[in-house]
């Protein structure tokens, strides 16, 4: 693709979503997905074979479908509250209708077969852009909505999201598919947590849940990491991932600690959203949700450990004779992968620190 | 409708009673007993016994007595067919597939653990030695359309290897609209997993088809299908040639993947696409060389390996004026 053309399409996905971040009438959030939805599909197809085009067929019609389903619900709340700001939303059915099309556009369980089969059709970076800034928006109305969803809705998607994450991606090869899996998981994660953010009743914009923005920043430093370390060995399957130690030793080890950082566990940064997720579920009086979600947290490791075994671990046997491969400079372009490598691992520290947004 | 399919494979056969004579009992009606209960008609059992307990149950339930010979089922005997209980058994079958789908999701990919999958350099994905390898195969020809040419699949001497043969007929169907005609094929059946659901194989880790083959001279084509989830696709196919040598050695056929191009509705499209090997759905063998006349292919075994020596990885280029989207 032209660079002009490239840069006025991923301009405009990025003004869908900031018009979605940044609206409060409901007409302008849903002009803003429709935005986002139909710039990224040039880019999901940059490819143009026909699985990228299967890909970007997939996505049109689930993001339609939760688009017109976030429509009804508008529609239903203007019904019965004669308003189209977004507010609390009074009307139990479209509350659940708008939460249902917004867990449908992030790939939520039980809406979640099609981002493994599009994250697999299309080429690394899309898939980047896809697992990463398309979950902005509608975790940003999900957030403002965050008051009016109903609890054992989101609660029991949550739940079935890690799950489905974590089983799915079991005993996959392809690496796309497993950043997938691993997406669905995070998102349960984040949908969990969101029910408890604190309400936005006296409009103070400075209260903000930072257990819900740490998890998702987070979430988008380390997937923005992995996608790029992938698309720097060039590998898509696990396979070509463990020939790596070959080519660049040194993205062989940094994929251990970004794995295990994905995975959540301690020290490295990701386990800083699972443990205060864990402890403001359990402040709020449920025990069980995340114990299974912590039990099945570890499905989602399993798959990390493998990767990570069979990459960094091992070496692999390759088809090479010589001990290591001739190391040339990069011609990708990684901008910022240094600083994201290190935020995506070594935060934990500093987390104290984070008390300070309260 | 797979329900149907498997009803009619697993059909049951019950043994049924001798006809009551309803003359002599007017009383039962039309109450008959589909199904011999085992004392009746036990063939191990000595014929004098066997007797006076069917007379002594015979006259409670009012049927006609027969002396049956041991071994000889009785001409009257007629194959019941059980619609319940191949439903059931089909019910069982499905439900104990998906549990071993659910055992081997866990196990690793393919039901095999992950460092046996990755370190694989060679498979064999289809090997012809009974009747059951049979099954996974149809064969298709013109007569579909219209056409003369007749196709069969058998097993080979010794159960080595698969028999495809049958004749070829270029003569076109006469339903005015077939100008041309004359193919045959064979096509493997697509793999399913518990209730009939589509799956895929996953060659990813290979780059060369290999086959083992013995032919008579004739030129067919190696067709490969991916995944059908959207309609758009059943129409998309990968193929390349395969030329066999006739003779009576076996020929090793190796087509790397990266050699296979790109062919819409039948049609070898301007843009080429690469055959992506992580959702491949089907293999077929088609004859379309117009040659009329007898064929026979001999097939042995379908594998894949990696052949490290071939590192390319799409034979075929695209120019702007071919492909201009790859070049905006």
């Amino acid at each position: 693709m032209k660079p002009p053309i490239l840069i006025a399409i991923l301009a405009t996905v990025m003004t869908g979503t900031m018009i979605v971040m940044l609206s409060s009438h409901w007409l302008l959030i849903w002009i803003g997905f429709e935005m986002n939805m139909l710039a990224i599909i040039p880019i999901l197809m940059k490819k143009f074979n026909p699985r990228a085009m299967e890909a970007s067929t997939k996505y049109f019609l689930t993001q339609a479908t939760a688009s017109m389903l976030l429509m009804m619900g508008v529609t239903i709340n203007l019904l019965y509250s004669g308003q189209w700001m977004i507010s609390k939303i009074s009307n139990p059915a479209a509350s659940i209708m708008m939460t249902i099309a917004l867990t449908m556009k992030l790939g939520l369980s039980p809406f979640h077969f099609w981002v493994p089969e599009v994250t697999q059709g299309i080429s690394l970076s899309s898939g980047m852009i896809l697992l990463t800034w398309q979950k902005i928006a509608p975790m940003s109305i999900l957030y403002q909505i965050s008051p009016s969803i109903n609890t054992d809705l989101m609660t029991l998607m949550a739940l079935t999201s890690v799950l489905t994450g974590g089983w799915g991606g079991l005993n996959q090869t392809q690496l796309r598919k497993i950043m997938a899996y691993s997406s669905i998981a995070h998102m349960g994660w984040m949908t969990a947590i969101i029910i408890y953010s604190p309400t936005m009743m006296f409009l103070n914009l400075n209260y903000i849940n930072f257990y819900f923005y740490i998890k998702m920043s987070l979430y988008i430093l380390m997937t923005l990491s992995t996608f790029m370390l992938f698309m720097l060995s060039a590998s898509t399957t696990t396979l070509s991932l463990s020939h790596t130690w070959n080519k660049i030793p040194l993205i062989a080890s940094t994929i251990l600690t970004l794995m295990l950082s994905l995975g959540g566990l301690p020290p490295l940064s990701g386990f800083i959203p699972k443990w205060m997720i864990i402890q403001e579920l359990t402040k709020n009086d449920m025990i069980v949700v995340p114990t299974l979600m912590a039990i099945t947290a570890l499905l989602n490791l399993y798959f990390y450990m493998r990767l990570t075994y069979s990459t960094a671990l091992t070496m692999f046997p390759s088809a090479n004779n010589m001990k290591m491969k001739w190391q040339f400079e990069h011609t990708k372009k990684m901008t910022l992968l240094p600083p994201l490598i290190i935020t995506s691992t070594m935060l934990l520290p500093i987390m104290p620190m984070m008390s300070i947004l309260d | 409708m797979a329900l149907v399919l498997k009803f009619l494979n697993g059909t049951y056969i019950f043994r049924k009673c001798p006809k009551p004579n309803v003359a002599s009992c007017p009383f039962l009606g039309t109450h008959f007993v589909d199904y011999c209960s085992s004392s009746l008609q036990k063939p191990v059992a000595a014929p004098g016994k066997t007797s006076s307990q069917r007379n002594s149950e015979g006259d409670l339930q009012g049927h006609h007595q027969r002396e049956v010979a041991l071994d000889i089922t009785s001409p009257e005997e007629k194959p019941l067919v059980s619609f319940d209980k191949a439903i059931k058994d089909e019910i069982k079958d499905q439900f104990r597939r998906l549990k071993d789908d659910i055992v081997n999701h866990w196990i690793g990919p393919e039901g095999r653990p992950l460092h046996e999958v990755l370190l694989e350099q060679a498979k064999v994905v289809w090997q012809f030695r009974g009747k059951e390898d049979l099954d996974k195969w149809m064969v298709t020809s013109d007569k579909t359309i219209g056409g003369r040419s007749e196709v069969f699949l058998k097993m080979s001497r010794n159960n080595q290897s698969a028999l495809l043969y049958g004749t070829l007929s270029s003569e076109a169907p006469k339903d005015g609209e077939s100008g041309r005609s004359g193919y045959c094929a064979m096509i493997s059946r697509i793999p399913r997993g518990p209730f009939e659901r589509k799956r895929a194989y996953d060659w990813s880790q290979f780059n060369t088809l290999y086959l083992r083959v013995r032919g008579d001279g004739r030129p067919w084509m190696v067709n490969i299908r991916e995944d059908t989830d959207i309609m758009q696709r059943k129409n998309q196919m990968y193929s390349y040639f395969m030329f066999t040598r006739g003779g009576p050695y076996w020929q090793e056929v190796k087509i790397p993947f990266s050699k296979f191009f790109y062919s819409n509705q039948g049609r070898i499209r301007d843009a080429q696409y690469q055959l992506l090997l992580d959702k491949i759905s089907s293999i077929g063998f088609t004859l379309a060389d117009k040659v009329d006349g007898p064929f026979f292919l001999e097939i042995d075994f379908i594998g894949v390996f990696t052949d490290p020596a071939h590192t390319e990885e799409f034979a075929y280029e695209n120019s702007p004026e071919l492909n201009p989207r790859l070049f905006k």
